[in-house]
């Protein structure tokens, strides 16, 4: 497997990164009842913004909460149950925003939770800023290279955004590796991973190395 | 200039900066504020204004000039916006028309993008001839007086966007897109570099403070919304079971007539104790606060009311774990148990200072937090990048 590191790649990769400077998305939730209210009504981005927020550790949460809406129901509602059912919903590929949304109503619509909070949640949504980092990988050993050392933002951008959105069907990593390599092993173990659950950008950046090494460094 | 924050954020991040700056190419940027120094605006324009030049940005910063009976409105706009009380000069909204129309006539507002910060120059809109037009509110307008608010956001309505210091502040009556963009510190300022501290041993003796004992720091004017009193009562409590200091550190505000009652106030709430020190040091008085909050055991902003509150920035960015007044942005800043205490009362204030002074162990990880928090989140060139961003996205690059 490893003679496949230098081989080059019928199309490189080229490295996008994206930021998603917030907007108000002209919703507040003071109850569970304004919060399911609120969910149907956003649009996707700020679904997005609000379950993969914590993962860009810019924003200081405790780690142990993979999304906003978890967070919020737990310090506000004070349900730390119903917080952690919310932080552990399932992103996994192919689910998407609008999976996760359907899910959180779900979740949200029986949950007997009566208490209003003090602090109201604030819907906030997105629009992303995307751009190109100039950089490209030509082969395998190239795209670890810089999978090891490029911006969060980008692997963000190619591993979740478009694929969460709907934008893609699968993550860009993924559908490279087979599209260029045929390795539909290493691609499918990429797309095993729950980007949802991470709550630490390097982390999910060193699981995806370490699925990388196992399968291409390693055999 | 910017590549010396290179060491502090990273190769990656200075590069995204880039990278968006590169969206903007050859188009022309202005920012419009009301005073030219002076104030968080002017501060962080000083620095963000240059930058943007250094990323090949054609930036200008231009200040809009008024009377005495205008800035005496803007000032009563000012405390309205933030208070929820209105008490206006006669003819007011007059006053502010007329000086609207006298900058509008003067300045060339022919830029691609064009930022106007605060209320002061809002109503400039009625002069634009070209480009977006973004209103950059810096104070908390969640709980205006009504009818300041409905006569300023006439103006505000025909903006391309705003942008606001925290979701807290957005507004369900705006329909232009709100952008949430924190403000910034510098740390590369005098107020937030690293000193020795052989400067703050030397500051802290100036001012007769023992660097050997413990002292609690509160850098803030003195105003009701700061909570000096709660201040004082916090620092009593302490003082019943630590030989703490407390030093209260403001700076005098010609346009803030309550200062001088206030600080009367405290200085009757200190009463004789030697070891409260409520001091007023000339504006810029930059090295002084920096050897304040470096030489604080415990750094407090007990704020009843806030619109940011970067004194707390400044602190944490100094590893100082800070008890702030659980209001306005403060809770974006700090992180209650992770980087500080959010609290309500000075009780609570006092419970969490005691607690702080004798662990000295969750002081140094609150404030390795504490840094790393404003690292990420409130640094300068983050903002920077925000307003590229925002930019960028006005125009629809």
């Amino acid at each position: 497997m490893r003679e496949l590191l230098d081989k080059p790649a019928n199309k490189p990769f080229e490295f996008y990164a994206a930021y998603y400077p917030p907007i108000y998305a002209g919703y507040k939730a003071f109850d569970i009842d304004g919060l399911v209210q609120g969910i149907r009504k956003v649009d996707g981005l700020s679904i997005f913004y609000h379950v993969f927020h914590p993962l860009f550790s810019s924003h200081v949460v405790p780690e142990d909460m993979g999304n906003d809406f978890a967070t919020w129901i737990r310090d506000e509602l004070g349900d730390r149950l119903l917080a952690q059912e919310v932080s552990d919903i399932e992103g996994k590929e192919p689910r998407t925003v609008e999976n996760v949304r359907e899910d959180l109503i779900k979740i949200l619509s029986e949950a007997k939770v009566n208490r209003s909070a003090n602090k109201p949640f604030y819907f906030i949504t997105c629009k992303p800023v995307i751009y190109n980092t100039g950089k490209i990988a030509k082969n395998l050993a190239e795209l670890v290279d810089m999978l090891a050392s490029i911006s969060v933002r980008s692997i963000a951008y190619h591993f979740i955004f478009k694929r969460v959105m709907g934008y893609e069907d699968k993550n860009d990593f993924s559908k490279w590796i087979e599209e260029n390599y045929g390795l539909t092993d290493l691609s499918k173990r990429l797309s095993a991973l729950d980007p949802q659950t991470y709550t630490d950008e390097e982390m999910l950046r060193q699981d995806l190395l370490k699925i990388f090494e196992q399968e291409v460094l390693a055999k | 200039m910017i590549e010396r924050f290179a060491e502090i954020i990273g190769e990656n991040e200075l590069d995204s900066i880039y990278k968006i700056a590169e969206k903007l190419k050859g188009m022309s940027v202005l920012h419009v504020n009301s005073t030219p120094a002076g104030g968080g605006v002017a501060e962080i324009l000083s620095k963000l204004v240059p930058l943007m030049r250094e990323l090949g940005i054609n930036t200008d910063w231009k200040v809009i000039r008024g009377d005495t009976e205008f800035f005496k409105v803007t000032k009563s706009f000012h405390n309205s916006l933030q208070n929820g009380i209105g008490e206006l000069p006669q003819g007011a909204f007059e006053t502010y028309k007329k000086w609207q129309e006298i900058n509008g006539n003067e300045l060339d507002l022919d830029y691609d993008i064009i930022f106007i910060h605060d209320p002061q120059p809002a109503g400039l809109i009625n002069f634009k001839r070209k480009g977006k037009w973004i209103w950059r509110c810096h104070i908390d307008i969640s709980n205006p007086y009504e009818p300041v608010w409905n006569f300023l956001r006439e103006y505000i309505q025909k903006y391309e966007s705003v942008i606001v210091s925290s979701a807290v502040f957005a507004r369900d009556d705006l329909k232009n897109p709100q952008y949430i963009i924190p403000p910034s510190i510098d740390p590369l300022s005098i107020k937030n570099r690293d000193i020795p501290d052989i400067t703050v041993k030397r500051i802290l003796y100036k001012f007769d403070l023992d660097p050997e004992r413990p002292i609690i720091t509160q850098i803030s004017r003195f105003d009701r919304a700061k909570d000096p009193l709660g201040v004082i009562r916090a620092y009593k409590l302490v003082k019943k079971h630590s030989d703490v200091q407390l030093a209260y550190v403001g700076s005098p505000a010609s346009d803030d007539p309550e200062g001088e009652e206030v600080y009367k106030e405290t200085v009757q709430a200190a009463g004789n104790d030697k070891d409260i020190k409520l001091l007023v040091l000339p504006p810029n008085s930059d090295l002084e606060v920096n050897a304040f909050q470096r030489g604080a055991t415990v750094v407090m902003q007990k704020s009843i009311k806030e619109g940011f509150g970067l004194t707390v920035s400044e602190a944490l960015w100094k590893k100082k774990a800070v008890i702030g007044g659980n209001t306005g942005g403060i809770p974006l800043q700090i992180i209650h148990g992770i980087n500080g205490y959010l609290v309500n009362t000075p009780e609570e204030a006092a419970h969490y200072a005691l607690y702080l002074i004798r662990q000295k162990s969750i002081r140094e990880k609150l404030g390795e937090a504490g840094r790393e928090h404003v690292r990420r989140n409130f640094l300068i060139t983050r903002e920077l990048r925000d307003y590229l961003m925002v930019a960028a996205l006005s125009l629809g690059s």
